[in-house]
């Protein structure tokens, strides 16, 4: 058994890349070794911001012998009168082979002649040169570049190249113009703390050599490392660390030799919005912060950070004091910028959002709050709010992004909306300011949703005029590109309605907020209010089905029984009622699961496939009004008629469907009973008669769901 | 170490190591890889290695010197290698030490940091240096410049000179920097600091800048008509400075501003052809130098 170790050093590699590469490496390298029929006892992948390694172990020497199979021609074409003929001879030549090798063998489709042969397995050395190189140069990345004149591309230059069977080195060559790498076994250590190269020995020998000379390059146990040790300094200060995941795994990919270095701030910049402390700390320094205790909302930050330092720890010092320096001039900034902004209310911001697009068609930012505030009455209208509540949220609407152009939020985008939160408390109503924030929410799946009713409402109005507006430039997301995040904002829409219980008709407000589009903006507009229109309910239900599917985890039949297969009649009725649609499908997800579904599938299923050769409306619920009993032959037809009269009125879907229920033996009789019709009578009157009578029982089945679109009772 | 200690030391240093050290190009700008020592001689084939000062302007960034960190004019020290030498980063490592910066004293990380302007069809990758947590430098392979591709690519240096010289002298203000052992950087430029931020955001002349926005514009384009490549540039260069400057008294709107990003774009894609052209034409003279 043989060990093998690639390591390609570079000069450093983005953070994101190193875990890109090596997850490439592992989807990419068990196949490629298997492809050569090899499969190893273990496969470890390394990474440090400055090398990609693989350590395969338990290979065999020797690839194995393999031996294949060739069928060749039938065995009546192969051999006449005994003799082998043109064909069987043409093929042992082809194949290397004498005609004495063929066996015969029958088949599906007869005799047929096969040979069998034995390929030599190579020796490991030779196929793991030629298959090499290819793993390097097959990675993707998001920006590879060339480096000096060479035309080899990669994340950053790489300056050399290992390559150990055991302790050989297999030649590995990579050459462009003047750039040429060929392997080796030497190594570099720690930039600064081991700056002269290392030998590797023998393949296994890896990682502890490079642990000799301050590399760890083992990542899972390097981002342990950090993190204990950012715990335990915290502890020293009596506090608890703020390690967000993301973070803990960019420093861990930032650093070869980790040692978490305590640094402390001013008390006075304490007094900053926690929110830009954190962000300078994390988004700009990759600090961890320090806070009294667990909890990033409740718990108070500790006038410390602490940095996983990749420099010597016998210099923890001199590293703390120019760490601190910087996050001394940083928040010193953060103050100014503070001061500065709060020094005037935040509406006379408003005048600067002219100077921020939105999008080149669409105008400034400063159109886009107008179009905001218009949309947001509208909802107030829709949803009568009134009085005080209805103007704070066009006071929200009017500076929900006046935060955009102010210094703070200049210098840190991420933090839009917590300065506008902020800023706004000078003045504005606590409403308002909550509004600010909020209406950004969820800025993810997963995220948390607007909890105020005017956070919801500026919140919807936001991305409704996104939607619109980006739809009506015909810029419809397509595939996986979605450069707007439409589909994410259509989610918030359907979302935030959905957790605020908001009796919201997006029907109706789809269609004037694209009519006032259309008026304003006719020169950009690609296509007719009316297949603007279209699009975006298509748009919508498109994602309600996701929705419900995937985050409500209901059963894919059951949502189209709701959303309708091609049925326009329950599109519009999702549309304009999108708390409806949900509790439907819900509901019917639970009638599945309790069996009440499967006691009035086969019945309401039955009669909806035979009305359909009726043509009764759909919106006839009264059997009085499309029945004549006068035309009743049998009692099993009064009995039906009877049974429907007794589910009018029913709005209710728990009444309704034990309604339903109540019904069905009644319908059974009706069509297989001692007393049974046969719905297709001869009798063109009597048999429209009938056809509605199950028309009735279908329409009343249809206020809950399309029947049809489920497939199975239970 | 005095603030021109630290450009002499620069200067030595990578004089020491091959490259021309020139002087400041004399038309305003907002990044030393606008000068031609670097965004046109980037392009090509030709070897070139140069290193040198350049003052930045950045009209939005004043802020009436009341900010210890930000100021609307500054220096970089900038240095361009084409090819991209093998062991530039230990080269770059020895250059703090000649600035008594011992790396193996400190946490120096290179993080990554890519550019990209595309008002002048530029990118590369790079990094930026981290010196205990303080960007002191960037570091940056030129990929494509003016919409052509580097061919060789080019490794550009840029030092925040300030940042880079308050770390030194360990002071908390541009302003206090020590320029010699007997005047400060805020003896110097504040008051430059004060004034130009006040002309910048209120005092400079809108109509008149949008005026000659204009006419820079029509004389880069006739001067291009006329295969005049480097007046071309400057040219390109002032309606760059101009398109600033009008940026930050905050009078470009939404539709104006797309139209001259696109127009300032136009041109310097199409000086960087005409320099590549007009290079091929006298035969890359440096690849034999």
């Amino acid at each position: 058994m043989a060990s093998f170790l690639l390591e390609v050093g570079t000069e450093e590699l983005p953070a994101s890349f190193v875990d890109e590469a090596l997850e490439q490496w592992r989807s990419r390298i068990p196949k490629s070794l298997a492809d050569q029929y090899l499969t190893p006892e273990t496969i470890d992948y390394y990474g440090t911001p400055r090398r990609l390694a693989v350590l395969i172990k338990g290979l065999p020497l020797q690839q194995p012998d393999q031996t294949e199979e060739v069928k060749g021609p039938s065995a009546q074409a192969a051999f006449k009168d005994g003799q082998p003929t043109k064909a069987a001879v043409g093929f042992a030549q082809k194949q290397g082979v004498s005609v004495d090798a063929f066996e015969i063998r029958s088949t599906e489709k007869g005799d047929f002649v096969f040979v069998r042969k034995v390929l030599k397995g190579r020796p490991i050395a030779e196929i793991l040169t030629a298959l090499v190189a290819p793993w390097i140069t097959e990675l993707e990345g998001k920006r590879l570049m060339r480096w000096a004149d060479g035309e080899i591309r990669f994340s950053r230059p790489i300056r050399w190249l290992i390559a150990l069977l055991d302790e050989t080195v297999l030649p590995i060559k990579m050459v462009s113009h003047s750039v040429h790498l060929q392997s080796d076994r030497v190594s570099y250590g720690h930039r600064v703390l081991h700056p002269e190269s290392v030998s590797i020995p023998n393949a296994e020998d890896y990682v502890s050599v490079l642990r000799s000379a301050f590399v760890e390059v083992n990542i899972d146990r390097r981002q342990e490392i950090i993190q204990a040790q950012v715990q335990e300094a915290a502890k020293q200060l009596g506090g608890v660390a703020t390690i967000a995941p993301y973070l803990l795994r960019e420093v861990t990919n930032l650093v070869e030799y980790p040692s978490a270095v305590v640094g402390k701030f001013d008390e006075e910049f304490l007094q900053l919005p926690a929110e830009v402390i954190t962000t300078e700390m994390e988004s700009h320094q990759r600090y961890f912060p320090v806070r009294t205790g667990r909890g990033e909302n409740s718990a108070e930050l500790l006038p410390y950070f602490i940095t996983a330092s990749n420099g010597d720890p016998e210099k923890s010092a001199i590293i703390a004091a120019g760490n601190e320096r910087v996050i001394r001039a940083r928040l010193s900034d953060g103050k100014f910028f503070f001061d500065a902004d709060r020094a005037d209310p935040l509406e006379s911001y408003l005048p600067k959002l002219e100077t921020v697009t939105f999008q080149q068609d669409l105008g400034s930012v400063r159109d886009k709050v107008d179009r905001i505030v218009a949309i947001a009455t509208q909802l107030c209208d829709q949803l009568q709010i009134t009085g005080d509540g209805r103007a704070q949220i066009q006071r929200a609407a009017l500076l929900c992004k006046a935060d955009l152009v102010t210094q703070m939020v200049g210098e840190f985008p991420e933090l839009q909306g917590v300065m506008g939160q902020k800023y706004a408390l000078n003045g504005e109503p606590e409403v308002v300011s909550t509004a600010i924030f909020e209406h950004y929410l969820p800025k993810g799946a997963g995220d948390r949703l607007p909890q105020t009713l005017a956070g919801q409402i500026v919140g919807l109005s936001d991305r409704l005029d996104t939607l619109v507006s980006i739809f009506g430039l015909g810029l419809i997301p397509t595939g996986s590109s979605d450069p707007f995040a439409l589909r994410r904002a259509a989610n918030a829409v359907v979302n935030i309605t959905w957790a605020g219980d908001l009796a919201l008709n997006l029907d109706r407000i789809l269609e004037s907020v694209v009519s006032s589009f259309a008026a304003s903006y006719a020169s950009v507009i690609k296509v007719s209010s009316i297949e603007l229109l279209q699009q975006l309910k298509d748009f919508f239900l498109q994602r309600i089905h996701t929705l419900l599917r995937e985050d409500h985890s209901l059963d894919y039949d059951l949502v189209n029984a709701v959303i309708g297969e091609n049925d326009l009649e329950y599109a519009a009725r999702a549309l304009s009622n999108l708390l409806d649609v949900r509790d439907r499908a819900h509901f019917l997800q639970t009638i599945r699961r309790d069996g009440r579904l499967a006691t009035i599938y086969e019945t309401v299923n039955r009669a909806s496939r035979l009305a359909a050769q009726g043509n009764l409306a759909t919106d006839r619920l009264n059997p009085s009004q499309v029945v004549d009993s006068a035309l009743f032959q049998k009692s099993s037809e009064q009995a039906f008629y009877d049974a429907l009269s007794q589910l009018q009125g029913q709005t209710n879907y728990e009444n309704l469907v034990a309604a339903l229920g109540k019904i069905a033996p009644t319908v059974s009789n009706f069509f297989d009973g001692a007393d049974s019709v046969l719905v297709m009578d001869s009798d063109p009157a009597i048999k429209q008669n009938r056809l509605n009578l199950l028309g009735v029982l279908r329409n009343h089945a249809r206020v809950l769901a399309d029947f049809g679109a489920i497939v199975k009772g239970s | 170490m005095n603030f021109q200690t630290v450009i002499a030391t620069l200067h030595q240093f990578w004089s020491d190591r091959g490259c021309l050290i020139v002087q400041p190009y004399d038309t305003e700008k907002g990044a030393g890889t606008k000068s031609p020592h670097t965004f046109l001689r980037a392009i090509g084939p030709e070897p070139w290695s140069v290193a040198y000062v350049e003052p930045c302007r950045r009209p939005g960034d004043g802020r009436y010197g009341e900010n210890p960190n930000r100021v609307q004019h500054y220096y970089q020290y900038q240095v361009l290698i084409k090819p991209s030498p093998d062991t530039i980063q230990d080269i770059y490592l020895d250059s703090l030490k000649a600035l008594g910066i011992r790396p193996e004293d400190h946490d120096i990380r290179f993080v990554e940091d890519n550019w990209e302007d595309a008002a002048v069809g530029a990118w590369g990758v790079g990094w930026e240096v981290w010196l205990d947590g303080m960007e002191v430098t960037q570091f940056t392979y030129f990929q494509q410049c003016g919409g052509i591709d580097c061919h060789p690519v080019s490794i550009e240096i840029t030092y925040g000179l300030e940042r880079l010289t308050m770390y030194l002298q360990n002071v908390n203000s541009i302003f206090e920097i020590q320029w010699n052992d007997r005047l400060t950087y805020g003896d110097v430029h504040l008051q430059g600091e004060i004034e130009n931020s006040t002309y910048n955001f209120e005092a400079s002349n809108p109509e008149l800048l949008f005026t000659l926005f204009k006419l820079y514009e029509q004389e880069a384009k006739q001067l291009m008509e006329k295969k005049l490549v480097l007046p071309a540039f400057d040219q390109v260069l002032k309606c760059s400075h101009t398109f600033n400057l009008l940026d930050a008294r905050g009078v470009i709107s939404v539709t104006e501003r797309a139209r001259y990003i696109g127009g300032i774009r136009g041109l310097a894609r199409q000086v960087a052809q005409l320099y590549l052209k007009q290079r091929e034409q006298l035969g890359f003279p440096l690849l034999t130098r």
